[in-house]
């Protein structure tokens, strides 16, 4: 049995023009113990609302979420085994560090020996030894993150529900605190629940990622299965980027199906169980396709320099939309008008379930 | 069973301001506009029955017998309207300079001069205005040094005149111009002056089609805060203002503690009442259409 | 791209506006140690002879016994001083309670009346307090209530109520909501969340705002003049007495140290203020 439990969670809000707008349109999400689960998507798709279901902040208007098999609905947020590190940290700016880090023990009515061994212990987690006695004001973004995160942990919550709480770091701390979550997460052993509208992100931390969009989820699996073989157009396009190809396919033969856009550009793909005459969307990322003698005739129209990598834009020379290719960058590098030839392997073109 | 004790903490929360309020607000008001129609006592008091001339004296329609109708009410109510009016433009000509150029000092000054603005919030009415009568009185600091330098060879009599009166209530009303006006004219965007600029407008050009309007809200604020205090006003002219300067205030008071004709005191205090309503209405609805055009 | 003539003259017209703001009370605080009991705008000597008198040491300026006279009744101020500090203290106690509960409830919890409680609350700051002292009178005199200083509180909290409620409500209104998610989410519950994270949070809006009710009342005339009994006269109404019987210079005295304690409360206002910002 997993952890956590959600099934066909719904939750309406009323829009100010006064229509109604499912934030959450029948969820199912199963979180299992000591897993790290990431919510995905853009603004708007429901991924704080569900965070903030599980938390106790919002009330569902219908369907169930359960922890250990125990109905949470009829529980306030102050009587859930879960926490929550806030996107504005929430820290409570009359209170130390240490005040702040031992609340939920203060407010449980631990004594104070049993409170300050606790949190010189959650503070060592999260590297802030020694600095219990500063107030949130003294503190770097950084630093806040972490009293948040420590504060979070202290009472030993059955699930972590974090939301975005890195978007307010800077690029460098953030990619840094993404793998001290992570490490976080092993050491303690509870299922964390994380919420963040960053692909990139979603896909260095999480064992899964749930994408969602509108209220519903789109896709759930690992990064991997995420990035690799999304589902449909929607996660496609959201996670990392993407060539989409609209095709009909002209013939099969041995496993690999020959297909063409409108404008006659031809690709190999696997082919699955499509018959000849089907229509087919097929996902190929930049970094499929690699400059070669041979393939897909293509003119450079762009070339936006990386570091170590080239990203062209290439306009096939039957027509049809650019295609995007990621390239190392050298000093044979081809140059903005040149003509390339793109060349993929068959096998890792990926077939959309939905068109 | 959460959103049942939800409304048991709002109605703990609630009941005693709806209470109080209910009581020693709603109520006094109600009592005033039912006291306007009744008969007045003959040895103060009222007695309970409807009486129509309490505002027919004031606006024309007494019968003639058991009350007359006399034009001096309205006058004197204009005159309050006239007053209150004029403290406005003077708080806003005064002001509207100052603001400017405090919310372009440097940091340090900026609190000084901010600090100096709203000590007077902290300093006694009466007592401000009891300086001017020091100043302004026949045998006064000012007629002391006008005489003394032969600036003039008679005393001026500028106590007990409207003047007087208008001078004090700019004195006192002076800071709730200020506070709203700044804070308008501090929130604008300087970038807003520099691009008109940029533009092609000249100084005078920026000033009338770029911060004036972006202020207009302070403006209206501050216009608002000073008008209505003012309007109903008796402190100053009682102690500044004589005969000519009496506003309706002085009126109410007279009726309340020395003629002691509670109902037409009423009437009078609804007429009040009915103008800060009005002015406040109108400036609501102005405000909300302008919110709304911004939006 | 500052004109410096126009900047001149507006520095000029600035400073001659606070010059004007200022200049009487240093009038005041001048002629209060002015010995001419005659003409007071006309400087004879240095005196503290009218601070002596108002504090009840008349007797020990003996050099003019003209002097002692002028001095009203001392008692009846210290009195009248008694009476406002009582009145200010009980008016600041509740309306700060009244006040913060109020904004509290209408800032934290969503119902139907909430747009008219918002509007309602504006009313009584709005209406002139002529109208409302007389109203008050009216009521009083009309359910049979003895004028007196519980006429007076009441007739303070009726509008200080709304001074709290408002200064209340900016502060709730700039703090992050998620500071009590994070109680509640910790464990606390709603009253451990109003106790240790609400209430510390808005601590210094709620001092402000009691700072202000106490300040208003202490110098309100209006209302008190209607409502207040004749053995309940406060500061201000026996100053008003005082001016209106004409001028008298202790009344310089008096108005001196009024200024000069609005000075300290103001300064400490200040410091409030400086404390809510960390």
């Amino acid at each position: 049995m997993a952890l956590l439990e959600i099934r066909k969670a719904r939750r309406e809000f009323i829009t100010p023009e006064g229509g109604r707008l499912a934030a959450l349109d029948g969820v199912d999400l199963d979180v299992a113990a000591n897993e790290f689960v990431t919510l995905l998507g853009p603004s708007g798709c429901g991924k704080t609302t569900l965070l903030r279901s599980i938390s106790g902040f919002e009330t569902l208007d219908a369907g169930t979420i359960r922890l250990d098999g125990a109905d949470l609905s009829a529980l306030p947020p102050f009587r859930r085994p879960v926490n929550t590190v806030f996107q504005s940290y929430a820290l409570f700016g009359h209170m130390t560090v240490a005040r702040n880090v031992g609340y939920a023990l203060e407010v449980r009515g631990e004594d104070r020996q049993a409170r300050s061994r606790a949190v010189g212990e959650a503070l060592e987690k999260v590297g802030l030894t020694g600095m219990g006695a500063r107030k949130p004001s003294q503190l770097s973004g950084g630093q806040r993150q972490r009293v948040a995160l420590a504060r979070a942990i202290i009472g030993q919550p059955r699930i972590l529900l974090l939301d975005e709480p890195l978007s307010a770091l800077d690029r460098n701390l953030r990619q840094q605190m993404q793998i001290e979550l992570k490490t976080l997460q092993h050491t303690l052993g509870i299922a964390f629940v994380f919420v963040t509208h960053d692909q990139e992100e979603a896909l260095t931390m999480s064992d899964r990622i749930v994408v969602m969009r509108a209220g519903q989820i789109e896709q759930i699996g690992t990064p991997r299965t995420i990035y690799r073989q999304p589902k449909n157009r929607f996660v496609a396009e959201f996670i990392g980027e993407t060539n989409l190809f609209s095709l009909t396919i002209d013939q099969i033969d041995a496993g690999l199906a020959h297909a063409r856009t409108a404008e006659g550009l031809q690709l190999r793909l696997p082919a699955g169980g499509a018959k000849v005459g089907d229509k087919a969307l097929a996902v190929l990322r930049p970094s499929d396709f690699t400059l070669s003698d041979q393939g897909i005739a293509a003119t450079v129209t762009k070339a936006v320099y990386l570091g170590s990598d080239l990203y062209l834009f290439a306009q096939p020379a039957v027509g049809g939309p650019e295609i995007r290719v990621t390239a190392r960058d050298s000093a044979q590098a081809p140059q903005v008008g040149a003509v390339v030839h793109l060349a993929y392997d068959p096998a890792a073109a990926h077939v959309l379930e939905a068109a | 069973m959460a959103m049942r004790r939800q409304t048991a903490v709002l109605t703990a929360l609630l009941s005693p301001v709806t209470l109080f309020l209910g009581v020693f607000f709603l109520l006094p008001l109600l009592i005033i506009a039912v006291f306007s129609f009744l008969t007045p006592g003959l040895y103060g008091g009222v007695e309970w029955a409807f009486y129509p001339w309490n505002y027919g004296r004031i606006f024309g329609w007494a019968d003639g017998i058991m009350e007359i109708y006399e034009p001096i009410y309205l006058q004197i109510m204009a005159r309050s309207l006239g007053f209150a009016a004029m403290t406005v433009v003077l708080c806003l000509l005064l002001c509207y300079p100052v603001a400017f150029w405090v919310s372009r000092l440097p940091a340090r000054w900026r609190l000084l001069f901010l600090f100096l603005i709203t000590l007077p919030f902290f300093s006694s009415l009466i007592v401000r205005l009891y300086a001017w009568l020091l100043i302004l009185k026949p045998s006064g600091l000012l007629n002391t040094v006008l005489l003394g330098i032969g600036v003039i060879s008679e005393p001026l009599e500028i106590l007990y005149t409207p003047a007087a009166v208008v001078l004090g209530m700019v004195y006192v009303m002076v800071p709730f111009m200020f506070l709203p006006l700044f804070s308008s004219i501090d929130n604008l965007d300087r970038a807003l002056v520099e691009a008109s600029m940029d533009l092609g407008a000249t100084r005078f050009q920026t000033f009338i089609k770029v911060i004036l309007p972006q202020t207009l809200p302070g403006i209206l604020g501050g216009a608002v805060i000073v008008f209505i205090p003012s309007v109903g006003n008796f402190i100053v002219p009682d102690v500044l203002g004589g005969a000519k300067g009496l506003m309706i205030g002085n009126l109410v008071e007279q009726q309340f503690l020395s003629a002691r004709n509670w109902p037409f005191g009423s009437a009078l205090s609804m007429i009040v009442m009915a103008v800060v309503l009005t002015v406040l209405l109108t400036s609501i609805t102005f405000a909300k259409r302008k919110g709304g055009q911004n939006a | 791209m500052r004109n410096p003539i126009g900047w001149a003259a507006l520095t000029a017209f600035s400073l001659g506006f606070f010059l004007f703001i200022y200049a009487p009370l240093l009038v005041i605080i001048g002629y209060s140690f002015n010995s001419n009991p005659v003409n007071m705008m006309i400087w004879e000597h240095f005196t503290l002879d009218w601070y002596r008198g108002l504090l009840g040491l008349a007797e020990r300026v003996s050099d003019n016994n003209n002097r002692a006279a002028y001095i009203e009744s001392t008692d009846q101020m210290f009195k009248a001083l008694r009476i406002s500090l009582t009145v200010a203290g009980c008016t600041t106690a509740i309306s700060t309670v009244i006040g913060t509960a109020t904004a509290i409830a209408l800032s934290r919890y969503k119902f139907a009346a909430k747009g008219f409680y918002n509007g309602f609350l504006m009313l009584p700051m709005m209406m002139p307090d002529i109208v409302l002292g007389i109203g008050l009178l009216i009521f009083f005199v009309t359910i049979g209530m003895q004028l007196s200083l519980l006429t007076i509180i009441i007739g303070h909290c009726t509008f200080l109520t709304s001074y709290v409620f408002i200064i209340v409500q900016a502060r709730i209104a700039g703090l992050d909501p998620a500071l009590e998610e994070a109680s509640a989410d910790l464990g606390a519950s709603e009253w451990l969340t109003l106790r240790k994270v609400l209430l510390p949070q808005l601590a210094p809006g709620i001092l402000g705002g009691a700072l202000l009710a106490f300040v208003i009342s202490m110098d309100d005339l209006v209302i008190t003049y209607f409502v207040a009994g004749t053995d309940s006269t406060t500061l201000p109404v026996f100053i008003f007495g005082m001016v209106r019987r004409g001028v008298k210079p202790e009344i310089n005295a008096i108005a001196t140290m009024m200024i000069v304690a609005s000075v300290i409360i103001a300064a400490l206002g200040l410091w409030l203020r400086s404390r809510k910002t960390d």
